[in-house]
């Protein structure tokens, strides 16, 4: 396979695909070009990992979307958030109980002016913004408070600030898009029940 | 079986502002109409409000019994023809002012149930003002609708675009007895019956009191319009009553059989009774007797073995139930003005004779259009909030082709061949005005 000319297997693609992979590429190399042709070619895979959008703003890849947010910090946002941090050791373990959370970072940026924060989850986010406003508002509010202009989770005007500095993401992978936390907590639970079946057994 | 609450204390909400309707239980039986109207000319849509306005009854004594009612409601579409001002029409939240058929994706309305598909005047901007009448008799009925056709002759401005008929006698057209659970409204003197939980903060289903946060949801402008009205979500679904029959037929043996997986799908008997008390076969008396009728809350049965998870009832409200995502089951609670149209089908029957039937789905609260567009979107299109993966409401979602539907156990059942059993003809999102607000907006030029 290897010792096969990358050009003639390039020429074996589609048509289509080669026409559109050598405008949008027509400065890269042939391999990888030929990888990104081979990439579009596999239809099955390119749908599975379809990118659609995650409501107003953001990328979602089947059930898992992204969002990104560069955000104001007040004057003394970044120590007081540093000071949380330092304490909880940087884990954000609690942040398990909300269910749709893949992972989450929080990162300071331009010498502690601005936090950005980038987090995968899923479904869409603003449905359960009215959730953590009754469920964790203290939690929510002591964390974004530290943000210039932050107008409290219960406010009306909460979901068109998040929107307001979230940046969507060009490019979006997810290696399991279809697998939602929900559903790897109950794979990692019916593989207990196997595992404990397997010992059991012998 | 009554479903009328009795008032227990004194109301602390402005009930003789806000339309009977938000707390008037339906009666049984029950007969009504509910009509569409466009405005072509904002002077004569004023003129119909100012003539409409004393046939709409206030929540004031909302127990005592009342022979028939009038509730009117208006869509972004209809205040714009009223000529509001821009700064008012602005001050909507923006799921109303795109309107249901705009927010299609988001209701996960696609296919058979996507806005091109709807009955008209559905999904088209001409739908105005919904105007619904309800009577516990057809001569009530008759004479409320006599009333109602009155005001609307020689108004040339306003035109009539349909008209639907419903009425049953407690029971749907699927055979269950429906529409008797309802939040406990903080404020409106109801009396708690056993397994309501607590009373719900009334700005959950009225604009300008204190919600679930501790503060009013986001109140329309001027406080005249906004205050004490709240937004009311419309569904009309035709229900394909001979696929469930079939389906129940197909997956079910014995008739006792049949009624059981009927009851699973739903989470109670079609007499009423919840599997939570009844698991294993009909007891009428509990859907007879509101005492009992909701007293349960899954807290013991963690599983889904007596109730599934993914049963109607329990996604709808699923109580003490410990839900995979973080969620506030108090804000999501609807109080539910749902309708019945067309005939019945029994149980035996599995031929499709192609009559109209089905459910009008009512919801009404402050964020009863988030609600709706969450439910759509979160409880009855996806089973993720249960963990149950893709597995979707079995009565009103839209189902897949090789969709099932699962009934815990040892070992769990799954019935193979679920198809959506109700499909939506149209809809639209509406704001029902406070009795002050009906006569503001007729005094407008």
């Amino acid at each position: 396979m290897s010792d096969i000319d990358p050009h003639e297997k390039f020429q074996n693609l589609p048509a289509a695909i080669r026409e559109k992979v050598d405008s949008a590429l027509s400065d890269a190399k042939i391999g990888l070009k030929l990888m990104v042709g081979l990439a579009l070619a596999d239809r099955e895979e390119t749908a599975k990992h379809a990118v659609t959008t995650a409501g107003r703003v953001g990328a979602k890849s089947g059930e898992v979307s992204e969002l990104t947010a560069i955000m104001p910090l007040k004057a003394d946002g970044a120590a007081r958030l540093r000071k949380f941090f330092s304490l909880v050791g940087g884990n954000q373990a609690g942040a398990g109980q909300v269910g749709t959370l893949h992972n989450m970072r929080f990162v300071f940026l331009d010498n502690d002016t601005k936090l950005l924060f980038a987090t995968a989850y899923d479904g869409e986010w603003d449905p359960y913004i009215d959730d953590f406003a009754t469920k964790i508002p203290e939690f929510m509010d002591y964390l974004f408070s530290n943000v210039e202009g932050w107008p409290g989770i219960t406010s009306p005007e909460v979901k068109d600030f998040i929107v307001a500095y979230q940046l969507p993401a060009e490019g979006w992978f997810v290696a399991h898009p279809d697998l939602t936390v929900t559903e790897a907590n109950r794979l990692k639970r019916q593989d207990a029940a196997v595992q404990n079946f397997l010992t059991a057994l012998n | 079986m009554s479903v009328f609450r009795r008032l227990r204390k004194p109301p602390t909400l402005e009930l003789d502002d806000i339309q009977a309707t938000l707390l008037r239980a339906r009666p049984e039986p029950y007969y009504g109409t509910h009509a569409i109207l466009e405005i072509t000319d904002a002077a004569a849509g004023r003129e119909l409000l100012r003539r409409l306005a004393p046939q709409v009854p206030s929540a004031a004594r909302w127990d005592d019994p009342r022979p028939s009612w009038l509730a009117l409601a208006l869509s972004y579409r209809g205040l714009v023809a009223l000529g509001l001002p821009e700064a008012s029409l602005a001050s909507f939240p923006a799921n109303f002012r795109a309107g249901m058929a705009a927010r299609s994706e988001r209701l996960r309305d696609t296919g058979p149930n996507a806005p091109r598909n709807w009955e008209y005047p559905f999904g088209t901007s001409r739908v105005h003002i919904a105007v619904s009448i309800y009577a516990d008799s057809q001569n009530d009925w008759r004479a409320e609708m006599a009333a109602y056709e009155q005001q609307l002759r020689g108004l040339a401005g306003v035109q009539l675009l349909s008209h639907q008929d419903f009425g049953a006698d407690g029971f749907n057209v699927f055979g269950y007895r429906d529409g008797f659970s309802q939040p406990v409204v903080e404020g409106s003197g109801a009396e708690t019956l056993p397994g309501d939980g607590r009373p719900i903060k009334a700005g959950e289903f009225v604009l300008g009191y204190d919600s679930e946060s501790g503060r009013p949801l986001p109140v329309p402008s001027p406080d005249v319009l906004g205050r004490n009205g709240t937004y009311v979500v419309f569904r009309k679904y035709h229900s394909h009553v001979a696929a469930f029959n079939k389906y129940l037929r197909y997956n079910a043996g014995s008739e006792q059989d049949r009624e059981l997986l009927a009851a699973k799908l739903v989470g109670r008997w079609r007499s009423g009774a919840p599997l939570a008390l009844a698991p294993e076969r009909d007891e009428p008396a509990l859907g007879e007797d509101p005492s009992r009728i909701n007293d349960f809350d899954y807290a013991d049965d963690p599983r889904g073995l007596k109730t599934p998870l993914g049963s109607h009832i329990r996604r709808m409200n699923p109580r003490a139930t410990k839900l995979e995502v973080l969620s506030d089951v108090n804000i999501r609670r609807i109080i539910r003005r749902g309708t019945s149209y067309g005939e019945p089908l029994p149980p035996t029957v599995l031929r499709d004779d192609r009559k109209e039937r089905g459910l009008d789905f009512i919801a009404l609260g402050a964020r009863a259009i988030d609600n709706v567009e969450f439910l759509q979107s979160e409880w009855v299109n996806s089973g993720n909030f249960m963990g149950l993966g893709k597995e979707k409401d079995p009565m009103i979602s839209l189902q897949d082709k090789g969709s099932y539907f699962t009934v815990p156990g040892s070992p769990p059942r799954r019935v193979q061949g679920i198809q959506s059993f109700n499909t939506l003809q149209g809809g639209e999102y509406f704001f029902m005005p406070s009795l002050s607000a009906i006569r503001w907006l007729s005094e407008q030029s």
